[in-house]
């Protein structure tokens, strides 16, 4: 992603932004809430070696997780592409997996794992896979039809297409997946330290945080973003030098059109394949059944057992309590993100300063915010809103700023030619042009949303779904956790497909050569 | 008896040690080492300081086990690992293992490290909590999940619950600081100490002096354990003990080796002594000096099965054996 | 160049007819026989379904009913030999890679050896010569057209498949292409069956012109073309093919006349 405008912009909204953040320390001197670039640089030279050290730990185990998710999405969407009719399983399998709350699947992992970097690798894994499988399908099925049959008219199969053609047609979707990636690898990392680690990042935000030690809580904070950021750059610049054309269709995600009766089934398949899978692992992976509860236990807890109801009303309870947070924050990330980026398309000159500073507040990992919003914005509805709010935001942004340059320059020349103005070009051509990548960006929100919604319910408000499922976990209540699990992941992915529907209805009006 | 082994001079012989204990041999150190996970309930701190002594020191290795002190966090329960063997012993509380019993776990309790629980009501010197009736018309800050704790509390001093206001909050004292609440529920050891620290000066109401009984740091272990691996506890509680009675002689040394031993885990030194200090009056007793580190008394398991009512549990005594404890410091 | 690795096949098609899921008819049952070696064109008005009729010969499309036979046997066969090379309408060049780097690519996945030497050959004879390593982004429509061709024709096959080749490059090089690509097809003996909307080109390239009716596409006229070979530009502008070309245009306007519900010419 190039920014338009001057290229004085990012460091004139970086000095902004060290200035405002200073100035909020001196004001808030006595709250225990803020620490400034003073504080934190005097922090980082005092205890630069131990930061290091858990830096390089956190990093490590985040890179590992990075490589193996991206490999694992690889591999998923070979196999969707390869075998066209097994990719809505795949992929509806992979957000089941991608919606499980880390809040419940982290002891899990460490019980799986025994000590050492395991949970840390696999949360951050899971938090990658998802986000790169997506935009990989959409490259790799964005291809012109003629291209595959070109390939198809010299003898070749699927196979062939793949490699010589839809493998580096997908090239640009996957390195906007893997940026998108690189901070959500960072944050897994750090969740993954929860479960008990010795070092790491995560670590020692949990000591900071507890031992009210603000200009270290900052001074990680900082130095998370500043990561997260230099990996989101470092990949774009990789990008840029590996991509010889730009992009040939937008970055969208439209479902496969099929009948009705082949949705069902298909829906019917995960929901076959995630029970099997599910007591396959709890059985094959000799998991004692005092915490490793199938999908009986979860059905009996939930329906037959003589205090089902008193569980469900307790679940249902957390579930209101959460969706009060959700679904404005949701709804307020994507009005934002949308709106910044139609914003940025009128006045190309400000993107240089803002868009950094949008890359930033994303790419801070949550469970260093997540604190630090309640602190400033309070413990209520507001704080949990707004990090919502946050996570949906950035994603959209990237994609609608997407969506919005990707408008035919031909079609703009006709537009000129009309001497239409930016405005009656912008609402008549851009912003149509860019409901694809904007309904993308909303359903990969969903589980986003769902994530940062339960942290910071987990380690900040103490409401809700998040609530509910550390306390389960500390309380034993293992059948109320698994409970939490499926009804959160199922809702999830409800959500997502809900998204999904409306989509298909605007794609078919306005991207119907996304529709394959 | 050869000298003080540490730790690192005994890695790589442990593979022997299987065997020999299986075949019932005694364990002879610098040969036979079994390895054995003791789940924590925290992150590394002066929390487990005794532990740290025990492994440093070598006492665990004399006995012939290569013990791996594992972290717990925010998001590790202590029972998963002990339940599943990933940990031999774990260390919870009276009340979190009693929740796991029910929910089908089988463990007991072997030895009790803090016979007072850590629980207190923190407040500022302007708006003073001394004893529980100064609750009333109080806004107090903690975890909801922390519910029924001050439920038991109004409930065993007459308190009513619903003329104190309860706030949300986790993991920090800064709402206290910013006046958003009078007071917190929170550890002895934990946030007053980060109060403390920053030169915020507090009062803490200790629970357990207001009719709160509820053991804390529980050594707890499976019924299968203690049916088939009783060696191998004894030597992990007698290594506990001498750590323990080593810190009490000396808790400052102990937070300082806590530092030294885990130089990643961000710690400060003041911090650690604080916390080290504080916690000697929960843990060591007349109790203990008469009978020694983690004893308890048929009197104590019967206020312990009190409060857990309170807190809507119900345990039997027989979730506690002291048989291992026996041997320990009958040896 | 050597010899082609097949012989030109004959293509048989036998109540070849297409409808669309969707219900849309888009070929009538149509008889059709290209001999070996032969040129064809299939001349009818815009969307009549005559690329439709080329994808179902190429196998890339399954007939509704009736069946193609290429040398005798099913097209997928011959697509699995790489018997047979298409240029698409549309000349879907990979952005990719250069333009040797697009035939390299066809000839790779036809599994045929070629040197670069070879390739630059052909790129000269479509006009590409010093467009080697060039990127289809910069070239204009015509000139990837003509590289498109190039590649159609670089792996050699015994059935060559154009849809509308011509129809983005310039006339002046529309015509040095109608001079000179006969004249490698011919050299091989290629079975070419060529789809266009240029009466003139079709006259001046095939040995029979099949005049289609607009959509459903059935068979309205077979007109044989018995100009002699190889055809210079004096023939291609002589009376006889000038009369051949009034008689085209007629079969079209008859096609244009007569309902669609008529049944099959044959």
């Amino acid at each position: 992603m190039t920014p338009q405008g001057s290229r004085f912009g990012p460091w004139i909204g970086g000095l902004l932004l060290l200035a405002g953040w200073e100035l909020a320390d001196r004001l808030l001197s006595d709250a225990f809430v803020l620490a400034g670039p003073v504080a934190v640089a005097r922090f980082l030279m005092d205890e630069g070696a131990l930061m290091g050290r858990a830096l390089a730990v956190t990093l490590g185990n985040a890179a590992v997780g990075f490589v193996i998710g991206n490999l694992a999405a690889l591999a998923l969407a070979g196999v969707a592409v390869v075998w066209p009719r097994s990719e809505r399983v795949v992929t509806g399998l992979a957000l089941l997996v991608f919606c499980l709350p880390l809040v419940a699947t982290g002891p899990i992992l460490r019980v799986l794992f025994g000590p050492g970097p395991g949970p840390q690798i696999t949360l951050a894994a899971l938090a990658v896979y998802y986000t790169t499988l997506i935009p990989l399908l959409v490259g790799l099925r964005a291809v012109p039809d003629t291209w595959v049959e070109l390939v198809r008219s010299t003898g070749r199969g699927r196979l062939a297409v793949l490699v010589h053609v839809r493998a580096m047609a997908a090239l640009p979707a996957l390195c906007a997946g893997l940026q998108i990636a690189a901070p959500a690898a960072f944050l897994g990392a750090m969740v993954g330290e929860f479960t008990g680690a010795e070092r790491g990042m995560g670590v020692l935000t949990i000591r900071a945080m507890r031992a009210l030690d603000v200009p270290m809580t900052w001074s990680l904070a900082t130095v998370a973003t500043a990561v997260a950021v230099l990996a989101y750059l470092a990949l774009g610049a990789l990008a840029r030098r590996v991509l010889r054309a730009p992009p040939p269709v937008i970055l969208a995600a439209p479902s496969v059109r099929s009948k009705q009766g082949a949705a069902w089934r298909d829906v019917a398949l995960v929901a076959a394949l995630a029970l099997g899978g599910w007591a396959a692992v709890i059985g094959l992976g000799g998991l004692n059944p005092f915490f490793a509860k199938g999908p009986g236990d979860v059905v009996t807890a939930l329906v037959f057992a003589p205090d089902a109801p008193e569980t469900r009303a307790t679940l249902g309870a957390a579930l209101a309590e959460t969706a009060v947070f959700l679904l404005p924050g949701y709804a307020a990330g994507l009005a934002a993100g949308a709106g910044l980026a139609v914003l940025l398309v009128l006045l190309p000159g400000v993107a240089g300063t803002v868009l950094p500073l949008a890359i930033a507040l994303r790419s801070v990992p949550i469970v260093t915010t997540a604190p630090l919003v309640v602190l400033l914005l309070g413990r209520g509805a507001l704080g949990t809103i707004v990090l919502v709010a946050v996570m949906v935001f950035f994603p959209t942004l990237v994609a609608c700023l997407h969506g919005l340059r990707q408008t035919p320059g031909q079609v703009l020349d006709v537009f000129d030619s009309f001497a239409a103005g930016p405005v009656t070009r912008l609402i008549r051509l851009r912003i149509p042009a860019m409901w694809p990548a904007f309904f993308a960006a909303a359903r990969m929100a969903v589980p986003a949303s769902v994530l940062a919604v339960t942290v910071v319910e987990w380690l900040a408000t103490g409401s809700g779904m998040g609530r509910l499922m550390a306390l389960s976990a500390s309380l034993s209540d293992y059948d109320m956790l698994w409970s939490c699990v499926v009804v959160v992941s199922v809702l999830a992915a409800l959500g997502y497909a809900l998204v999904g529907a409306v989509e298909r209805r605007v794609l078919a009006v306005y991207a119907p050569e996304q529709q394959t | 008896m050869p000298g003080p082994l540490t730790r690192r001079t005994l890695l790589g012989t442990g593979a022997a040690a299987v065997g020999a204990t299986a075949l019932g041999l005694p364990p002879r150190p610098a040969q036979a080492q079994t390895p054995v996970g003791l789940q924590l309930s925290w992150l590394h701190s002066a929390q487990f300081a005794g532990s740290y002594i025990a492994l440093d020191r070598g006492w665990w290795a004399a006995r012939g086990l290569d013990v791996s002190l594992l972290p717990g966090g925010p998001n590790a329960p202590v029972e998963p690992p002990v339940v599943s063997g990933t940990a031999l012993v774990g260390v919870s509380a009276a009340d979190y293992t009693a929740a796991a019993v029910e929910q089908g776990a089988p463990f007991k309790i072997l030895g009790v490290a803090m016979q007072k629980n850590p629980f207190v009501v923190a407040s500022l010197p302007g708006t003073p909590v001394h004893e529980p009736a100064d609750l009333v018309g109080k806004r107090i800050g903690m975890a909801l999940a922390n519910t029924p704790v001050l439920q038991a509390l109004c409930q065993l001093n007459g308190v009513d619950i619903d003329r104190i206001t309860m706030v949300p909050t986790q993991y920090s004292a800064q709402p206290l600081l910013a006046g958003e609440v009078d007071c917190l529920l929170c550890w002895e050891t934990d946030l007053p100490v980060a109060m403390e620290r920053q030169g915020i000066e507090s009062l803490t109401m200790l629970m357990a002096d207001h009719g709160y009984v509820l053991q804390s740091q529980t050594y707890i272990a499976t019924e299968d354990s203690l049916a088939n691996r009783r060696a191998d506890l004894v030597a992990l509680l007698a290594g506990e003990v001498r750590g323990w009675e080593a810190y009490h002689a000396d808790p400052e040394a102990a937070a300082d080796l806590t530092v030294r031993m885990y130089p990643d885990a961000g710690l400060d030194p003041e911090t650690q002594r604080l916390q080290a200090a504080r916690q000697v009056p929960l843990m060591f007793s007349d109790l203990t000096d008469a009978h020694g580190f983690g004893w308890w008394t048929d009197d104590a398991v019967a206020a312990n099965i009190e409060t857990l009512a309170l807190l809507g549990r119900t345990v039997s005594p027989d979730l506690w054996d002291r048989s291992i404890l026996e041997e320990v410091h009958g040896t | 160049m050597g010899r082609d690795p097949d012989h030109p096949p004959a293509v048989v098609c036998t109540g070849l007819a297409k409808t669309f899921e969707d219900g849309t008819e888009a070929v009538r049952p149509v008889d059709l026989t290209v001999g070996a070696g032969q040129t064809i064109a299939l001349v009818g008005p815009s969307g009549c379904g005559k690329s439709t009729l080329l994808r179902m010969v190429a196998g890339l499309e399954a007939p509704s009913a009736g069946r193609v036979a290429i040398a005798g046997r099913p097209p997928a066969e011959t697509l699995r030999r790489a018997g047979l090379a298409v240029a698409f309408q549309d000349p879907s060049l990979l952005p990719w890679r250069t333009v040797r780097g697009n035939v390299r690519l066809a000839l790779r996945l036809a599994r045929r050896p070629m040197d670069d030497a070879d390739i630059d050959h052909l790129l000269a004879l479509v006009g590409l010569a010093g467009f080697e390593e060039t990127r289809p982004a910069a070239l204009s429509g015509g000139m990837r057209q003509r590289a498109a061709i190039a590649r159609a024709l670089s792996t050699r096959p015994g059935l060559l498949l154009l849809d509308e080749p011509f129809g983005a490059v310039d006339d002046l090089t529309r015509r040095q292409l109608a001079r000179d690509l006969p004249r490698l097809w011919e050299a091989r003996g290629t079975t070419t069956l060529l789809v266009t909307h240029s009466v003139s080109e079709a006259v001046r390239l095939s040995d029979r012109v099949i005049v289609l009716s607009p959509r459903p596409a059935r068979v309205v006229a077979e007109i044989a073309i018995g100009l002699p070979r190889p055809r210079t530009e004096a023939i291609g502008e002589s009376a006889q093919a000038a009369a051949l070309t009034r008689q085209i245009f007629a079969a079209l306007s008859d096609g244009m006349a007569s309902p669609a519900t008529a049944g099959p010419a044959s």
